[in-house]
């Protein structure tokens, strides 16, 4: 079931960097808090119950509920293009997304860990890479916001592996990027509503 | 005692520059004639019949042959010439080649008649001998001072030939090109050779063996391969090919294209036999740069708009399909796997034979079209097939040959280099096996990236409506051109359903050459080959009765013709078709920054109501062309600066004298020299 | 042997059920379930018209195309029974037996000389080039899954106990569905409905055809559809060990389950942007590499 789970998340990716619509981001960032909240739940038996409820309840709280909400909301309010512009088009960044997977299944190989652990890290890696890529290969900052919300997702993916290890700090840690995130802009931009076109482009056409 | 038919040709050959005109093709084709039966006979017993010394053929030995020889011994010493099992399959597929190019040129020729005088024939024709002579010669021979001989007379053969047409400057230019490479591989092939001769006292490939089991391998092979891969055309030694090929008259591009480069590769094994250690990597790498040349090769080769240059792009595809096939049999050797070394190199020098074949017809047919409408560009031609209904059929099998598609031979080929793939995949470390499945990848694509061209180059060339003007009568090609191209077809056919005549003998060669034991495999694949070409014929009957079937129902039902549907529209016009530009369109678009070429043109303006006389052009570019093109020009800045030391005045050369002593007396006095 | 009699078998009500499902999706009742059939043998009965730019190209395709598909049954494995034509490495037989089928078809439609064929040539060329590494590497994930070459030891290796082989199987079902959509010019990639320029791929290369030979090439497009629902039927089976009414009863569901799939897809979905079609194939290539990936890790004891 776990890799069943780790698998739909690796798809939820790939899918990611074909998408022209902030809908359909928005909805697969959805999706991943939901795969997360399905494994951490999962790993019951590797943590001590405290922890696992907490993030359980944190992920199927904000990354499942608040943050989608709050993407959708922000949508809505600036009337965002539905197709977003990029630098690049899609066939090469399908190209480029399936190339990091190969990278991040040789870079998790050579690291020889335990057999357990190695589909966590393989797609933990390739969520790093894929939201990096999100960041490097588009204009609008919505879906720069999106890729920082995916390599969250990449921290959380890794830190459920390790297992008997997660810090509180960490998972603190997380939440409050998250906040300032989304609750950032989604204030800064509905208070400028009027300036959004110098928000949303980073750089002159 | 048979020895002597060498100088004998070589002999005769001469005598080709002085015969009268009109006997000397029919000289020509007797001599040729007269040196393939001579080294046939020797070649195909050491091929068909590789005889086990041990005699008696059980799980732990493997196959030894002696070699044949022929030795001369003159005042200048020792003079070998060499048939193993390797050479005498080379030597098959060349003279096979040869043989059909010179048939077809007598046809082809026939249209220089009048721009031609009879010298520059003699010439032509002596050249050709003597490519293939200087062929036969760097199949056989081993000794390494021989062996550079012999390469080079085939660079200077072979440029002779490219010449022919001389008045135009650009063959001028592309020769002196292709001279100018062939000679830097000819520079490294010789560095390999002296550092073999300085380490082991032997120049000569015989000598390779003992060098390789003291040093380094994988330096020298490279090297060794540096110099083969200009010859053979492997991404990026590849510049001069798709110049040269359209450049020279078709039955030369044909024998080029099909059996000159594959020297190359000859070259490459030849190496390869003696290598002892270091053969992953080695084989690791040849597959990576054959894959990428395979990709490369057949990718630029849609963008072109010229039909030669188009055959000449597949022949780098083809090397590296060749090339994937030699690797994996390489990695099967490092991994001391025989069924994947089998493989390998099965489907690789299959392909080899293959592509001769399909490559020359291809030539063949591409040349008599030249001949018939004087244009090779695709833009302005089709239609081909009312007026050539036989070029047109002996290109289409071709084209499905080269396309690797069953029941013809470039799938047996293609289908031992996939299965090799496949049966390594479960073998080996994982990278192993990312390796293979790129490469996997990376020949499905080149399978279907030349169907892509070549429904292009057949259906612009030779379907739908001619595109431009065609003043002169047109006729199907004569007879005598086009019985050569249907002995290729023949035995093209033959090949697609009757492999396992021609891959018996090369498991055999394999086991010789690479010392491994491979009878026991036989068995388990020669289930597989005689099902393949099962179901060719099962193909065929079902095509046969679907046809019967159709004539039946056709009977009783007349048929009606009209013009193709035109949406309602009175004016069909032939450039409404698709153009071999718009046809590639499609995926240029997708690999714009691979191949980088430009479109240009005048767009229509917002404002312009009326539109005026627009134009549209679209440029291929190859971007090793254009990258070799910058290096030549940093050299020559560097050399222009360099020319400022000659300033014409004579005291000057004798100040470069005087300052050239004292530097030598300063370095005598520093005990350095 | 048996496989290709039954495919037949469900090609006759395969296309049937596609219409009737898209028809009641869509509110309506639709036709019978034999009706494309009917309107075959119309076909067979009429005579043709060719044009006069047509060569025998244009006559020689269709018998290409429907004998490159019947070969390709021929292929198709069935559980418990021996094969008789099959051998190690046939699925690379299949995919280029059907890519010379295409070959045909695609100079064809250039023979007519008209630019309607001439982009439909081209996109089909285009799109046959890139679903091909797709299936390349499924069958090589496959192969990997079962230590097996031949179709018939693949298949039959094959079950959807455990845990990565179920994630393999639903990735190969979901890949192939995708690809015989594709393949035969299906939503999104085309819309068989609409004859307009903009969305024609495989419509288009036919529009010169009439009679017996376009009688044969949609037998030839139905066969299709089959020959890759037994594809997909066969990773379903076997079931209870080998017995053969389960399995034939199994086979011949699963391909109606198929249809019905394929009339649910195209009725609820709409044809994407015709340059966005490459990256869509690519898309499945990409998932086909995880998939591959996945199972490579696996057969190497790497992950449990």
């Amino acid at each position: 079931m776990t890799n069943m789970l780790i698998i739909v998340f690796a798809i939820s990716l790939i899918y990611l960097s074909v998408t022209e619509r902030f809908r359909i981001y928005a909805g697969l960032v959805g999706l991943q808090g939901l795969l997360l909240f399905g494994l951490s739940f999962l790993q019951l038996d590797r943590i001590t119950l405290a922890t696992v409820l907490f993030v359980a309840i944190e992920t199927l709280l904000f990354k499942v509920i608040v943050v989608p909400f709050l993407l959708f909301r922000i949508i809505n309010r600036t009337g965002v293009a539905r197709v977003h512009e990029k630098a690049l088009p899609s066939f090469y960044s399908l190209l480029f997304v399936s190339l990091g997977l190969l990278l991040s299944v040789i870079v998790a190989f050579s690291m020889n860990t335990t057999p357990y652990n190695l589909m966590f890290f393989i797609v933990s890696f390739f969520a790093v890479y894929t939201g990096l890529f999100l960041i490097i290969s588009h204009r609008k900052i919505f879906s720069h916001l999106v890729g920082f919300l995916v390599i969250e997702n990449a921290v959380l993916l890794l830190s459920l592996a390790i297992g008997s290890e997660i810090p509180m700090l960490l998972n603190m840690g997380i939440l409050l990027d998250i906040f300032v995130s989304v609750l950032i802009l989604g204030i800064f931009v509905m208070r400028l509503r009027q300036h959004i076109d110098d928000l949303t482009i980073l750089k002159d056409d | 005692m048979t020895q002597f038919f060498i100088p004998a040709a070589v002999v005769f050959s001469f005598l080709i520059l002085v015969i009268p005109g009109k006997v000397r093709y029919l000289y020509t084709l007797a001599l040729t004639f007269f040196v393939i039966v001579f080294t046939s006979i020797p070649a195909l017993a050491q091929f068909i019949t590789g005889l086990p010394v041990t005699g008696m053929v059980s799980g732990n030995t493997s196959f030894e042959s002696l070699p044949f020889t022929w030795i001369f011994k003159g005042f200048l010493g020792e003079l070998r010439f060499t048939i193993d099992s390797l050479s005498a399959f080379f030597i098959l597929v060349t003279n096979f080649t040869v043989l059909t190019g010179l048939l077809y040129s007598k046809g082809y020729m026939k249209s220089y008649k009048d721009t031609k005088n009879s010298a520059q024939f003699a010439l032509h024709y002596f050249s050709y001998i003597w490519l293939y002579l200087s062929m036969l010669a760097v199949l056989t021979l081993r000794d390494g001072l021989a062996f550079l001989i012999a390469w080079e007379l085939m660079a200077v053969s072979s440029f002779m030939l490219i010449l022919f047409e001389a008045e135009k400057r650009t063959t001028l230019k592309i020769a002196v090109n292709y001279l100018i490479q062939m000679h830097i591989g000819f520079i490294l092939v010789l560095l390999a050779l002296l550092i073999t001769g300085s380490d082991t006292g032997n120049m000569s490939f015989d000598a390779l063996p003992a060098y390789f089991a003291t040093h380094n391998n994988a330096g020298l092979f490279f090297l060794f391969f540096s110099g083969f891969a200009i010859k053979a055309g492997f991404i990026p030694f590849h510049t001069w090919l798709p110049e040269a090929h359209p450049a020279a008259p078709s039955h030369v591009s044909g024998v080029m294209s099909g059996v000159m480069i594959k020297m190359g590769i000859y070259g490459i094994i030849r190496v390869l036999v003696c290598v002892q250690s270091d053969l992953f990597l080695i084989g690791w790498i040849i597959l990576v740069v054959s894959a990428v040349s395979g990709l490369l090769g057949v990718m630029l080769a849609i963008t072109q708009h010229d039909l030669k240059k188009l055959l000449a792009y597949h022949s780098i595809e083809n090397i590296g399909i060749i090339g994937m096939g030699i690797g994996l049999g390489t990695i099967g050797l490092g991994l001391h796997n025989p069924l994947l070394a089998t493989l390998g190199f099965a489907g690789g020098l299959l392909h080899v034979l293959n592509h001769s074949l399909f490559k020359s017809l291809l030539f063949f047919t591409s040349g008599s079209v030249y001949q018939a409408f004087h244009t090779r560009d695709l833009d302005s031609l089709g239609g081909v097939i009312h007026k050539m209904p036989h070029t047109a059929g002996l290109f289409l099998t071709g084209a499905i040959a080269i396309c690797g598609l069953p029941p013809l031979n470039g799938f047996i080929s293609e289908f031992l280099i996939y299965f090799g793939f496949f049966t390594g995949l479960s073998y080996g470390s994982v990278y192993l096996s990312i390796t293979l499945l790129l490469a996997i990848i990376s020949l499905t694509l080149i399978g279907g990236l030349a169907i892509f061209c070549f429904t292009k180059a057949f259906g612009v060339v030779f379907l739908g409506t001619p595109r431009s003007e065609i003043k002169h009568p047109v006729t199907e090609a004569a007879a005598g051109m086009l019985f050569p191209q249907y002995l290729i077809a023949g035995f093209i056919f033959v090949i697609g359903f009757m492999p396992m005549i021609f891959l018996n003998p090369l498991f055999n060669l394999i086991s010789i050459e690479f010392h491994l034991h491979t009878i026991q495999l036989s068995p388990a694949l020669t289930g597989i080959f005689t099902k393949i070409p099962l179901f060719g014929i099962i193909l065929i009957i079902l095509v046969s009765l679907i046809l019967i079937l159709r004539q039946q129902l056709h009977k009783s039902r007349k048929p009606e013709y009209g013009p193709t549907w035109g949406c309602g529209s009175p004016y069909i016009s032939s450039n409404q078709q698709y153009t071999g530009t718009s046809y590639a369109d499609n995926f240029i678009d997708l690999a714009q920054p691979v191949l980088g070429t430009r479109k240009e043109f005048t767009g229509i303006k917002e404002e312009e109501i009326f539109p005026g006389k627009k134009s549209f052009g679209m440029h291929p570019n190859d971007i090793f062309n254009s990258a070799l093109g910058r290096l030549n020009d940093v050299g020559m800045s560097i050399l222009k600066k360099l020319a400022r030391l000659q300033t014409g005045n004579i005291r000057h050369y004798i100040l470069y004298a005087f300052i050239f002593i004292l530097v030598i007396l300063t370095l005598l006095y520093l005990k350095i020299l | 042997m048996i496989a290709a009699v039954l495919a037949i078998l469900s090609a006759v009500f395969f296309p049937g059920i596609i219409l009737r499902v898209k028809s009641i999706a869509s509110g309506r009742k639709g036709p019978g379930i034999l009706q494309p059939w009917k309107n075959i043998f119309l076909l067979f009965r009429k005579s043709s018209v060719f044009g006069t730019t047509t060569s025998f190209i244009f006559r020689l395709a269709p018998a290409f195309y429907l004998a490159t598909i019947i070969c390709a049954l021929l292929i198709l494995p069935f559980p418990g029974l021996p094969s008789v034509l099959g051998f190690s490495g046939d699925f690379i037989l299949f995919a280029y037996l059907l890519a010379l089928g295409k070959l045909m078809f695609i100079i064809a439609a250039l023979d007519t000389g008209s630019s309607f064929e001439g982009m439909g040539a081209n996109r089909e060329a285009l799109y046959s080039m890139l679903t091909e590494p797709a299936f390349f590497i499924l069958f090589g994930t496959l192969a990997m899954l079962s230590g097996h070459l031949s179709m018939q030891d693949i298949f039959s290796g094959f079950s959807f106990s455990g845990e990565f082989s179920l994630i393999a199987g639903a990735i190969s079902v979901y890949i192939l569905v995708q690809i015989a959509m594709i393949e035969n010019s299906r939503m999104p990639v085309d819309d068989p409905k609409t004859h307009l320029e903009l969305t024609m791929v495989h419509e288009v290369m036919i529009l010169d055809y009439s009679g017996v030979d376009l009688a044969l090439i949609q037998t030839g497009t139905n066969l299709k559809f089959v020959l890759y629902g037994g594809l997909i039927a066969n990773l379903f089976l076997p079931v209870n060990g080998g017995w053969l009414i389960p399995n034939v009863i199994l086979f011949l569901l699963v391909q109606a389950g198929f249809a019905a799939v394929i009339g649910l897809m195209e009725s609820f979905r709409a044809r994407k942007k015709l340059a966005k079609n490459p990256q869509f194939i690519v898309t499945l290539s990409s998932i086909a590499l995880l998939a591959f990936l996945v199972v490579l890790l696996l057969t190497r004891n790497l992950i449990r």
